[in-house]
């Protein structure tokens, strides 16, 4: 209605004088209308209405109407005694909590490591032709290796303790820092490093003050993606073989047939994905605050 | 103190059959406080005539001296200016210009005021803690200007440093440029394809063949602007419409013609 008033309202001068009129009387309502609409169209309510659409399509299709099959598809109800059963009683060996602390700390310190191999590994092979031609033939044959290839190897090795999920996390998490932070070196202005050889900038000066703030932007990009893999891998290698952790309520809550127990793990997965990513961004904002927009 | 002597000077890219003779032979002498301009064809080599006094690039045959010494690398005693102004983004206007001292470990109280004498000299007081993006083109190539100067360098290199300007900013820089050459005079190389910027500003002009590039003719206009009193006509408008500016830029296109209708 508001729509067809205001189109009304745009091309009056083209309308007969009895429409115009009408227009202009639509046009004087419009002011309250947009009001409302002004709110509603801004981002987070619109985020909000979103998420509550979802909700009241799940509560539709299950407990009200029934259009899922009862028992595989869980219910908003069940889905929330399941949570309440994993956070209080507890699942799988523990409380939800608990298996959310082990699950984040494999994850911190595998992406940490890969953080702090991936990235420097990177900026060498950016910055020296050498250093490239050495490392470069062996990354490119472990690079198209998926990191859940390496779970076997990693439990034979390790067992089915920390050790061998932060190896793998370490793994998938460091390939994309690596190819980030190389890709971040290679494109940085070359006059930039031509402006810093002719100002005499000594090796390390050039390294911590055009190289790797150069770099910087994608470097964030790659740690991002690092994150990523890092839940990805996280989960697949708890599935396969855990004690305790989010892939593992999932998987037992697999083998016992249990639907809203395995909604509960993979929204706490959603959760804890969204929220270190979050936390990512953060600091990236403020480490690239001195950067112009649009290159981040 | 500082000279820029190009000797018999060649650069050649590549080996064996698909070697790319980009310059040969070059011989020009660029004397202490002297402005000498580069013009030539588009591929004519001036770019890597300038990269060889920077130490950008090796001359492959001949010799390249500033000062009498052989260049072997880049060095703060050669400051550049860039086309494309190559600024740190990350770094604010302060930071750029002070960046070259604290190589050459200058002293920190020392620094501040050669950046201050700087920023000064450029007119950019007003922008010493904004960052590159958040200035024009015009007020980028200042930074850079003043980040060169400041190292008080015994050669500036100038590579088409107004290329990336429009017009009127164009304009406003040469003017700027003059003024800072009677100021505080240096030994400047500059590159450029206009050749009424090159008369505008240089003491002499050399005119380059086409590729494989050589020096074919330097065409005094110092002797010209004193004579006919360049420096008493305020802007640049001016000192363009004289007969004298107007005679030596004919010259100097015909010459470069030349080469252009040769290279065709």
């Amino acid at each position: 209605m508001a729509t067809e008033a205001s189109a009304v309202g745009l091309d009056r001068n083209q309308r007969t004088d009895e429409k115009a009129v009408s227009a202009s009387v639509a046009g004087r309502k419009l002011p309250g209308r947009s009001k409302w609409r002004k709110m509603l169209a801004r981002p987070p309510v619109i985020s909000a209405l979103s998420v509550a659409a979802v909700l009241l399509i799940w509560f539709a299709a299950t407990s009200w109407f029934q259009l899922a099959p009862a028992g595989r598809f869980p219910t908003p109800q069940e889905f929330w005694s399941s949570l309440r059963q994993s956070l209080f009683a507890g699942y799988a060996g523990g409380t939800l909590v608990g298996h959310v602390w082990n699950s984040l700390r494999l994850v911190v310190i595998g992406f940490a490591c890969a953080f702090l191999t991936g990235v420097p590994l990177g900026l060498l092979m950016g910055s020296s032709r050498t250093a490239e031609a050495v490392i470069n033939p062996i990354f490119s044959l472990m690079r198209p290796i998926p990191p859940l290839a390496w779970i076997p190897l990693a439990i034979l090795w390790l067992g089915l303790g920390s050790a061998a999920k932060v190896m793998v996390i370490w793994l998938a998490a460091f390939v994309p820092s690596v190819i980030n932070s190389y890709t971040g070196v290679r494109g940085i202005d070359k006059s930039l490093i031509a402006a810093a050889r002719m100002l005499g900038t000594p090796r390390g000066r050039m390294i911590g003050e055009v190289i790797v703030p150069g770099a910087l932007p994608l470097i964030f990009t790659g740690l991002r993606l690092s994150l990523q893999a890092a839940w990805t891998t996280l989960v697949a290698a708890e599935m396969v073989g855990a004690l305790t952790g989010v892939g593992f309520v999932l998987n037992v809550a697999q083998q016992d047939i249990y639907p809203s127990m395995i909604l509960v793990g993979m929204l706490t997965v959603g959760v804890l994905g969204w929220s270190t990513t979050w936390a990512l961004a953060v600091v990236e904002r403020r480490m690239l605050a001195r950067w112009p927009q649009g290159r981040s | 103190m500082g000279s820029i002597r190009f000797e018999n000077s060649g650069k050649t890219y590549g080996n064996g059959p698909g070697a790319f003779l980009a310059l040969e032979g070059v011989t020009l002498d660029v004397a202490d406080k002297e402005f000498v301009a580069i013009v030539g064809p588009s591929g004519c080599g001036k770019t890597t005539c300038l990269r060889m006094v920077a130490g950008f690039e090796s001359v492959t045959s001949g010799r390249v001296l500033v000062n009498g010494k052989d260049v072997v690398a880049p060095g703060p005693d050669r400051a550049v200016v860039f086309q494309q102004f190559a600024l740190f983004p990350w770094k604010t206007v302060e930071e750029n210009i002070e960046f070259g001292l604290r190589n050459k470990n200058v002293p920190k109280g020392e620094r501040r005021d050669l950046v201050q004498g700087a920023l000064a000299l450029m007119g950019l007081e007003s922008h010493a803690s904004a960052f590159p993006h958040q200035l024009s083109g015009g007020m980028q190539q200042r930074v850079a200007i003043a980040r060169a100067y400041v190292l008080d360098p015994a050669v500036l290199l100038m590579d088409e440093p107004f290329g990336a300007l429009d017009a009127q900013t164009r304009v406003v820089m040469q003017e700027e440029l003059v003024r800072l050459a009677r100021v505080q005079p240096r030994t400047v190389l500059f590159i450029t394809h206009g050749v009424e910027e090159a008369v505008y500003l240089a003491d002499r002009v050399a005119v380059m063949t086409r590729r494989p590039g050589r020096i074919k003719e330097v065409i005094d206009v110092k002797s010209v602007r004193t004579g006919e009193k360049w420096d008493d006509l305020e802007r640049i408008e001016d000192v363009m419409d004289t007969e004298s500016f107007v005679h030596l830029r004919t010259q100097i296109w015909k010459s470069l013609r030349e080469e252009k209708i040769a290279a065709n």
